[in-house]
């Protein structure tokens, strides 16, 4: 048995995935659990409109970060701040009692609001949720589960696919056919586009269908909203398939990524009830923003002018992501592009010299 | 006139980490021969492969695939079966050709008898003589005017090992240019010419006997073999088993007599024709040096 144990510890020092999963993941879930784990949301973006708004403004307990004083708009202008996500909640004032609008997309901060305004009093502000009113939670969890189903295929899927091309010797005679390096990727990764677009108009509809969640805005916004993080996400699977020689790898490396899009999205705990410190990490992540694309889509009826920021964003890493994992994918395709590199053969998949 | 050189390296080397795997080495494949690449397991025969193909750049020297570097529009003209065989295996036979087919605009190949009735079977439910008849086919179909095979026969029963020597005597006598790595020396006797290669240089080159020369070889035959193995080799013999016999290449018959008597071992010594084998043991010990 102490053979055993010696030899089980010597193969892990040297499978250094392992070794980071073993020792990164728990400082990874303290971090996580520590900082991001917490549903209270201690202060909400917050506009006053209407006539007494300055003078509301200032009355406000600190719960209300007050970004918006517009004493000349009235409601339309108010459910316009909310629809573009500028703030979690606007009251309306020139009425008495004055009217709270909140953004129920917004799930915890829109508890947290209502939580506090009804302690204010009805007889001073009455409330009203938009977009979710009875502030289910299926209503803005099923338009994040459709970004993590895409992230899924994306991949974990995606990269399997790949590396069992390299696990299995047909990369290298893939290398060898006169097909294009561009043609072997494309043709790779369309089945895997087309599934993953398949999975979600089918997670979409059926949460229109049982649970009920409305379909506010354009669809195509929706669409090019899936298809950007399609490309962000398919990009990450063919980048694990190039850092991976087998698919334990692919799918342990694909779990590093896959981890930190459920916990620190803003899908599961919100982003705004995380510390400053690892709110950051969540907003390096592109679930965060496709997110952001279907919620206010779906909900809340966003425009895609609304939506600039999530867009460019994704936009920006997808073009990063895809294009740099299918040049390293297409290099492994055609290395003979890279004379006298001085490493180990690339398409074999064997990261160890051969010489036979 | 002379054949135009189908496949040819000038001066090749290529290392991993500063360890050479191949080193120095010049060769060529002409149309119509079969050159058979042999050399020990680490040899540098899949590495000198993969450099012909374009599969992984040179450090030094330079390739040549039909008249010029090895791009993909060349590889066009290339059946290649590596070791691995390249075959999807959880897709049927007719699958796999029909996809190889296409690739190379080719139409599908036909069935061999033997894999008659198997164009529906998962080529992962083939046994693995089968599945080198399959990759086989599907290097053939686009009737390639280079055929790089990697260990063709590795695992293959000797029927079928026969039955695949059939089909690469039939390609180079149709023109095909036929490049083949074994480590089965017995395989040697297939091929027009041989490359022997060790510790990642050409050490020698031309027919079996030409390779062989006049080395001389020494067979031990005793009941105690380990221990005449172990007496030799600690003498600094090239000392080898065949079964049970030991082996000794290029080495005095009377030395090993007195070697083994001076061992405690009672053995008989009788002076044997060298195997190719035991001429390439006598070539890795020699101080290498390119040949080609």
């Amino acid at each position: 048995m102490r053979a055993m144990i010696i030899k089980e510890f010597r193969e892990l020092r040297r499978d250094r995935r392992t070794l980071g999963m073993l020792i990164g993941l728990p400082l990874l879930l303290l971090v996580i659990f520590g900082y991001a784990a917490n549903f209270y949301v201690s202060s909400v973006k917050t506009a006053v409109v209407g006539p007494q708004a300055t003078v509301a403004a200032a009355a406000l307990p600190s719960f209300f970060d007050v970004t918006v004083v517009e004493p000349g708009d009235g409601r339309t202008d108010a459910e316009t701040l909310l629809r573009d996500n500028t703030v979690d909640v606007v009251i309306v004032t020139g009425q008495l009692p004055a009217l709270a609008l909140v953004d129920g997309s917004n799930l915890f901060a829109a508890q947290s609001i209502v939580s506090v305004l009804n302690k204010v009093g009805t007889d001073k502000v009455t409330t009203e949720v938009l977009y979710n009113p009875e502030l289910k939670t299926s209503w803005v969890m099923i338009p994040a589960i459709i970004g993590l189903i895409l992230t899924f295929i994306g991949t974990i899927v995606t990269s399997i696919g790949l590396v069992r091309e390299r696990e299995t010797g047909t990369l290298e005679q893939l290398a060898v056919m006169p097909i294009k390096p561009s043609a072997v990727i494309l043709g790779k990764i369309s089945p895997y586009f087309l599934v993953a677009s398949i999975d979600m108009v089918v997670v979409t509809v059926l949460g229109i269908l049982l649970f009920g969640v409305p379909f506010n805005g354009n669809v195509l916004v929706f669409a090019l909203g899936a298809a950007l993080f399609l490309f962000v996400v398919l990009g990450l699977g063919v980048f694990i398939s190039t850092i991976s020689q087998t698919t334990g790898q692919a799918i342990q490396t694909a779990f590093f990524f896959l981890m930190p899009q459920i916990l620190l999205s803003g899908m599961i705990f919100p982003l705004d009830a995380m510390a400053a410190g690892v709110r950051w990490i969540g907003y390096l992540l592109p679930l965060t923003y496709f997110t952001m694309i279907s919620q206010g889509v779906m909900l809340r009826g966003a425009s895609l002018t609304s939506l600039w920021l999530p867009f460019l964003v994704l936009t920006v890493m997808a073009v990063v992501v895809f294009t740099g994992a299918t040049l390293r994918f297409r290099r492994d395709l055609a290395p003979g592009r890279r004379r006298g590199a001085d490493t180990a053969e690339i398409v074999a998949g064997t990261e160890v010299p051969s010489a036979s | 006139m002379s054949d135009p050189v189908l496949v040819r390296a000038t001066r090749v080397s290529r290392a991993f980490g500063g360890v050479p795997a191949v080193d120095d080495v010049s060769m060529d494949v002409r149309p119509g021969e079969v050159v058979g690449l042999l050399g020990a397991n680490g040899a540098g025969k899949t590495t000198l492969i993969r450099l012909l193909l374009g599969l992984l750049p040179v450090t030094a020297g330079s390739v040549e695939l039909l008249g010029g570097a090895p791009d993909r529009e060349r590889r066009r003209h290339l059946g290649y079966v590596p070791q691995s065989l390249g075959l999807y295996r959880d897709l049927t036979v007719g699958e796999n050709l029909a996809f190889t087919a296409q690739a190379y605009g080719a139409a599908p190949a036909q069935l061999t008898e033997a894999l008659r009735g198997s164009a529906d079977v998962l080529v992962g439910d083939l046994s693995l003589g089968l599945q080198r008849q399959v990759a086989f086919l599907a290097a053939l179909a686009h009737v390639p005017q280079v055929l790089v095979l990697d260990e063709p026969t590795s695992g293959v029963d000797p029927l079928a090992r026969a039955a695949l020597w059939d089909t690469i005597r039939e390609q180079a006598d149709r023109g095909t240019g036929v490049l083949v790595t074994t480590h089965y020396m017995q395989e040697a006797a297939q091929c027009d010419r041989l490359l022997l290669m060790s510790r990642a240089r050409l050490v020698a080159q031309g027919s079996e006997a030409d390779i062989v020369g006049d080395t001389a070889a020494a067979a031990v035959r005793t009941d105690d073999w380990a221990a005449a193995f172990a007496a030799l080799n600690a003498a600094g013999e090239p000392v080898m088993l065949a079964g049970r016999d030991v082996r000794v290449a290029d080495s005095d018959v009377d030395h090993l007599r007195a070697v083994l008597a001076a061992a405690g071992i009672a053995a008989e010594v009788v002076a044997v024709a060298a195997t190719i084998e035991e001429r390439m043991m006598v070539l890795a010990r020699e101080t290498p040096g390119a040949v080609g």
